[in-house]
């Protein structure tokens, strides 16, 4: 550590935990893929590895979205700084919007606004976070709860998703798993990375479950109304009578504005649980030493909330609808990979590797830097999700632009194919 | 947290330290204070807690800046996550703009997006915190440092600013704090809470300690070129060569936007000491799994650096020099009240409050309780930044009303002056 003069010593270094914590990261994973890609390649890339179609005019957000924002900004109402909490209005069209889907009334005072998603997690974590608490995650999941643990002192357990029962949760493992220093699981519906939408009875179960077990659940439903299939999205707030359920969320999927970071924690607990242990006071604890969503983004929210047209939430989804079709079908042509249960909700579908229909391809990760360098096709691999030899692939692209990649994984799969 | 059968909710009790360090935020002990505002009284609140003045029209922020948003807003090139560093623009843009007032050129490799600087903050404690190290902090400060800090077991030690001095740092309890777990200090220039600058030859010697020490320093330059006194702004990234600065800042000082949530860390570092210590790598992993600002924001920044016209900034400099000679003329006649040293920076003043003089009010808490119900005038008591039995008094408010509530604080400490 020197650089050059005499006797200097410097008592500053960087914290090691960081390292491990940060390691696990999709984006990290799929910056390792990518620098597979040959720079000059003539052919475009496409990205299947991400959750992120704004890119994509087809996907572009709905114009009362961006007019909100503006409007927002002109009014020079929401420069300053906003409650740790959020702003009343935002919460209350936040609750509003909320409370559509359940059998209850929403306070503004049971939501808190976050930088997006991302930072919901971050508090809930941070929050039940204790020396020898250990927390439930489903495999596959979302990496992130698994990188922001490893910051904290939470044990993370995990329980299986089965494929084979369209990825519902393994309630048995669930049950085997918690120990008396349990104190929530997770479950994200919409499904990342499976695309599965779970049922109200299953959901039920899963409430009741968590009851017996006297845990809370944590409810990601960042992909909320992303659903397109015969199973309708029914939100875990729900069964709040049940169980204590903490909803996280965001308007980054369902707007397709993943850049505006503004997202939501909310307590559905009708009978006052959370309250009742110091929950509440610990999450608003823990906002009022942490950063707020800008604060004319959150002036924006009525607007965007109460005014976008079901049109616009139609077709999205059917452009969604259309291109799980066109990835599952093609994949039914692709021997060497299998999808267990056709995508019917959020972005993604988790599909299976048959290494041993393969010519010199070892793992998961091999077939995605190959695939990367020889078709500039992304793909996430499963390892990354929890699930190795297995691959996530994103459909909400631009439909053309899937079509396109599954002929070319296509092409990989035959060029790579064992030979009988 | 016991664990009776079905007592099992009692897993998630709250936790006693979160609630601690958040206690003391400026927001809390000013939401604590607005409690006692009297709902019948007519007249305006004036608040000189905080320091936020965007709500004053006379303080709203350049028409470039709304422009700005509204473009990149429009553009729909924004919407998408943006990398964990910041996106390339934005961070050129940075570079650029500070590197303007260095003796070399910033990279914008050396800029760090963030959500305001109180997430720079919790950045930089969060990568610096190690078992068993402490950091430096001034007093009076302000109160997120020693919050994050506890909040990351890291401790705290505080050395005094001097009041007879201009509120110079005491470089000797500097150097009697330190000792080989010391890893930084903190220094904020322009100052807050005291309103002072720091001059060169006082950083320089500042730095000077610091690399004698064998420990960085983190300036928090939030306030830069809010300095309307005789002293001009002097960034301590000037002696970056002396020992490595870590730079903090953000557009909501400047641009008068702290609602925009805009923020950075800057290595002002041209020996690339923090680069070899693992201090940018730990920056980094924390950034890939912390909360990141707005994206349209980001995209907004080079053409608000790029546009925004001397004419502005000038007008608002002119303003907080008004506003100051305003405070410190009026505090004069004030007679429970010394201004030890008149504010030439930033947007608030540290002023001592004479306990002797006043019947029946017992500490800085009460007097600012009772000015609360009293006289509907809001100031921060000096316990929460560091000083009992001070007062931070903000003068960055619209001036008809500061000079209202100066009549009005007078008003109050005749009603309370003891009898001779």
């Amino acid at each position: 550590m020197e650089n050059g003069t005499a006797a200097e010593k410097w008592q500053f270094r960087g914290n090691e935990v960081l390292k491990t914590a940060s390691a696990i990261t999709i984006r990290g994973v799929l910056n390792e893929v990518m620098d597979n890609i040959e720079e000059s390649g003539p052919r475009p890339i496409i990205p299947l590895g991400h959750g992120d179609p704004s890119a994509f005019p087809c996907f572009r957000t709905v114009q009362i979205a961006e007019e909100a924002i503006v409007d927002a900004a002109r009014s020079a109402q929401f420069n300053g700084y906003a409650s740790p909490v959020g702003i009343p209005p935002a919460r209350s069209a936040i609750a509003d919007y909320l409370s559509k889907d359940l059998p209850y009334k929403l306070s503004p005072d049971e939501i808190y606004l976050t930088i997006g998603c991302t930072q919901a997690i971050e508090v809930i974590l941070t929050v039940l976070d204790c020396p020898n608490a250990n927390i439930l995650l489903p495999r596959p999941g979302f990496p992130f709860y698994e990188a922001r643990a490893a910051y904290s002192r939470l044990e993370v357990r995990h329980f299986d998703l089965l494929p084979e029962k369209g990825w519902e949760v393994d309630l048995n493992a669930v049950e085997a798993l918690a120990d008396e220093n349990t104190v929530a699981m997770v479950i994200i519906n919409p499904g990342n990375p499976c695309g599965n939408v779970f049922t109200y009875q299953h959901l039920e179960k899963v409430a009741e479950t968590a009851k017996k077990l006297g845990i809370l659940v944590i409810a990601d439903e960042v992909y909320d109304h992303l659903t397109f299939g015969s199973n309708p999205f029914v939100p875990m707030g729900v069964f709040g009578n049940i169980v204590p359920v903490i909803t996280v969320g965001s308007i980054s999927k369902r707007w397709i504005v993943p850049g505006w970071r503004l997202g939501w924690l909310v307590t559905n607990d009708p009978n006052g649980i959370l309250r009742k242990h110091g929950i509440v006071d610990c999450i608003k604890g823990f906002l009022n030493i942490s950063s707020d969503p800008a604060t004319f983004i959150q002036g924006a929210l009525p607007q965007i909330l109460g005014k976008t047209g079901d049109d616009f939430f139609s077709k999205i989804v059917n452009i969604l609808r259309e291109a799980a079709d066109i990835c599952y079908d093609r994949i039914k042509e692709i021997p060497c990979i299998t999808c267990p249960s056709k995508p019917e909700g959020s972005m993604f579908v988790m599909v299976k590797l048959n290494l041993s229909l393969l010519e010199d391809i070892k793992d998961d990760i091999d077939f995605c830097a190959k695939l990367a360098k020889e078709e500039s096709v992304v793909v996430l691999p499963g390892v990354a999700v929890g699930l190795k030899n297995w691959l996530r692939i994103t459909f909400a692209i631009e439909p053309s632009s899937l079509e396109e990649a599954l002929v070319r994984i296509k092409a990989f799969s035959l060029r790579h194919a064992k030979k009988q | 947290m016991a664990n009776g059968s079905s007592a099992k909710w009692d897993t998630f009790q709250g936790k006693e330290e979160r609630n601690a360090a958040s206690g003391i935020t400026v927001r809390s002990v000013l939401d604590e204070i607005m409690e006692n505002l009297n709902p019948s009284d007519q007249r305006v609140v004036v608040p000189l807690g905080h320091g936020d003045p965007s709500a004053f029209p006379c303080f709203r922020t350049t028409d470039v800046a709304e422009d700005a948003i509204v473009h990149a807003v429009r553009s729909a090139k924004f919407n998408c996550y943006a990398p964990p560093v910041g996106i390339e623009p934005a961070r050129r843009s940075i570079a650029e703009h500070l590197s303007c007032d260095l003796p070399y050129k910033l990279s914008p490799d050396d800029v760090y997006l963030t959500a305001g600087a109180n997430h720079a903050i919790e950045v930089l404690i969060t990568a610096l915190a190690r078992p068993g190290a402490n950091i430096l902090a001034p007093r009076p400060g302000y109160p997120l440092y020693e919050a994050r800090a506890a909040f990351s077991n890291l401790e705290v030690r505080h050395f005094d600013l001097i009041s007879e001095k201009g509120w110079e740092v005491d470089l000797d309890s500097v150097e009697a704090l330190a000792n080989d777990k010391t890893i930084a200090m903190v220094i904020i220039n322009p100052g807050n809470p005291c309103g002072n600058i720091l001059t060169f030859n006082h950083m320089k010697k500042i730095a000077e300690t610091a690399r004698k020490l064998g420990i960085l320093v983190i300036a928090d330059e939030v306030y830069d070129h809010l300095a309307f006194g005789s002293n001009p702004f002097v960034p301590m990234g000037v002696f970056g060569s002396i020992t490595p600065v870590l730079t903090l800042g953000s557009i909501s000082k400047r641009w008068i936007v702290p609602g925009w949530r805009l923020g950075w860390i800057v290595t002002a570092d041209p020996s690339g000491i923090l680069q070899k210590s693992w201090i940018v790598e730990s920056l980094k992993s924390y950034l890939k799994i912390t909360a990141d600002p707005t994206t349209f924001v980001q995209g907004a920044l080079p053409q608000i650096i790029k546009e925004t016209t001397e004419d502005f900034f000038l007008k608002i400099t002119n303003m907080l020099r008004e506003a100051a000679d305003m405070c410190y003329d009026g505090l004069k006649e004030i007679h429970c009240i010394t201004c030890p040293h008149k504010p030439e920076g930033s947007m608030s003043t540290m002023v001592k409050l004479n306990l002797s003089f006043l019947e029946d009010i017992s500490d800085d808490m009460d007097f600012c309780i009772k000015l609360a119900k009293e006289e509907s005038v809001i100031v921060l008591p000096g316990f929460a930044v560091g000083l009992k039995n001070w007062l931070r008094i903000t003068f960055a408010v619209e001036p008809s009303m500061l000079e209202d509530a100066l009549g009005r604080i007078k008003t109050f400490y005749l009603r309370h002056a003891k009898k001779q």
